[in-house]
């Protein structure tokens, strides 16, 4: 019952967020350089491809490039969603927004709720439509259908949660071009370390491991690993439904349990903290 | 309607406002008076829960400050108001009226009424970043008048206007009184609170100096001015 009374006004915040951030012409130009980026990326489809002598299939050419493409745009719309969320409160309270709102019988929680709400759905909707894009390029260029990536494109938009709520909470307590950083570098640290354990597990590594001698104890840094936020890993989980190999076990949804919870706890975070926070 | 109990609010060591209790009635005009710095901001925004009381209590229509419902039926100015600048006057009295459920079928004619007592007709389409402080100042004042408050929380609404723009104010906020709207003024021009308020309470420092009807305070054929410098120079 509370929450349908709350729920008119977290949309209604929602909407604003979403025209005001649309009406920026920074937002129209990036959207407009994405798709001429997309557009460019069509070559790839065309043009023969041959590997040790031999030709490759139309296909797998597809599959490749659209995939590549597929983690291009999502890296871009999770940098996208930082540059976006970094700004938004301090925008709000520069222009009056949010003592306008906060005035009004709206209760702190509704605001924050209607901001990310905002953000999260205009958001995915930047990234449907270049992965859209894609699709479509694909589908009518070569007649090779892939439902499963706009399904991907879905999934991958937890991603932008976590970043738009860790970005907002941080740029709560310290400047936004530091908030910005900080969730960049989570990024980067969790690509490099889903690298260097992808390298650890491979079978050179391992026979090297394996040989006598003074064994070092990785237990510490494989607990830092696993807690981290897989931001890369519920990336590529996204990516592993194009083509088709999808979920192969349960254990590969944990990078996506794990961005989950961290979008939870961090979401609870922010709504305690903005409920101390100081209006302007 | 409004009420105060041991209202503190300290910034670590500071108090910008210390244990300052006054209440004000439903249908009264009521100023708040102090130098800059003395808390009465801090007062308006403890009111509307911008910030919370370090200790004490605020009621507002009945309810604690601290409820959302408090503010329902209340209308705010800041001090240097603010508008998106990509809105135009319109628009952002529209977004008003929606936050505040009212019906969106009575939304225009509510906008038209607004525009029409603040005196920006003609220039309700442009875009805000085109207006004049007092412009916006205006634009603030209808967007605290939207939705027919009982209460008005003023700070400064005269900020930024010109001389005629001042009077004009000051006439639609005795209309409104005779409205038997509540009003709560934070303000600098004491000319102008004499002519407007019933009551008034002067503060300096963060703590409540006097609280009386401006007739008791004026008594002995001083302005409201020679009060304040007496009561603030102590």
């Amino acid at each position: 019952m509370k929450m349908q009374k709350a729920l008119p006004s977290i949309i209604k915040i929602a909407k604003y967020t979403i025209t005001d951030e649309v009406r920026q012409r920074s937002f129209a130009v990036m959207f407009i350089v994405c798709a001429v980026f997309i557009f460019l990326v069509r070559g790839c489809y065309h043009g023969n491809y041959v590997v040790n002598g031999q030709d490759v299939e139309a296909g797998k050419i597809v599959q490749m490039v659209s995939t590549m493409t597929f983690h291009v745009i999502a890296i871009g719309v999770m940098f996208l969603a930082a540059l976006l969320s970094m700004r938004v409160f301090r925008r709000d309270r520069d222009d009056g927004t949010q003592s306008c709102i906060l005035s009004k019988p709206i209760t702190r929680w509704q605001y924050v709720a209607g901001k990310i709400l905002g953000l999260w759905a205009l958001l995915i909707i930047f990234m449907f439509v270049l992965h859209g894009i894609v699709f479509i390029m694909a589908s009518i260029n070569l007649n090779v259908f892939l439902p499963e990536y706009l399904m991907a494109s879905l999934l991958c938009s937890l991603n932008l949660l976590f970043v738009i709520v860790t970005v907002l909470l941080l740029s709560l307590m310290m400047p936004d071009i530091a908030a910005f950083l900080c969730v960049t570098g989570i990024g980067i640290v969790g690509v490099v370390a889903d690298g260097i354990y992808a390298v650890s597990h491979s079978p050179m590594v391992q026979a090297v491991i394996q040989q006598p001698g003074p064994q070092q104890d990785f237990t510490f840094w494989k607990v830092i690993y696993y807690l981290w936020p897989k931001l890369s890993g519920a990336q590529h989980f996204a990516s592993s439904f194009i083509g088709g190999s999808g979920l192969s076990n349960l254990g590969s949804l944990y990078p996506l349990i794990n961005v989950l919870l961290y979008c939870v706890i961090l979401g609870a975070l922010l709504f305690w903290r903005f409920k101390s926070e100081d209006i302007v | 309607m409004i009420e105060l109990n041991a209202a503190t609010k300290r910034y670590g060591s500071l108090a910008a406002v210390d244990n300052v209790s006054f209440s004000v009635k439903a249908g009264e005009s009521f100023a708040l008076l102090g130098p800059n710095g003395a808390g009465k901001t801090t007062i308006v925004k403890m009111l509307l829960d911008f910030t919370r009381p370090s200790s004490g209590s605020l009621l507002l229509n009945g309810l604690s400050s601290t409820d959302a419902a408090s503010r329902a039926a209340v209308g705010y100015l800041a001090e240097n108001h603010h508008i998106p600048p990509y809105l135009s006057g319109w628009q952002y009295l529209e977004r008003c009226a929606q936050l505040l459920d009212i019906n969106p079928s009575a939304v225009p004619e509510q906008c038209r009424r607004i525009v029409d007592l603040i005196g920006m007709q003609g220039r309700e389409h442009t875009k805000t970043g085109t207006y004049s402080k007092g412009m916006i100042q205006r634009f603030g004042l209808g967007a605290a008048l939207m939705g027919n408050p009982k209460l008005l929380i003023l700070d400064e609404p005269t900020s930024g206007l010109d001389p005629i723009g001042i009077r004009e104010i000051r006439q639609l906020l005795e209309s409104l009184k005779k409205q038997g709207i509540t009003i709560f003024l934070n303000s600098h021009l004491l000319s102008e609170v004499e002519k407007i308020c019933d009551n008034a309470a002067i503060i300096n420092n963060g703590r409540l100096l006097v609280k009386d009807t401006i007739s008791s305070l004026i008594k002995d054929g001083d302005s409201l001015e020679d009060v304040f410098v007496r009561l603030v120079k102590g």
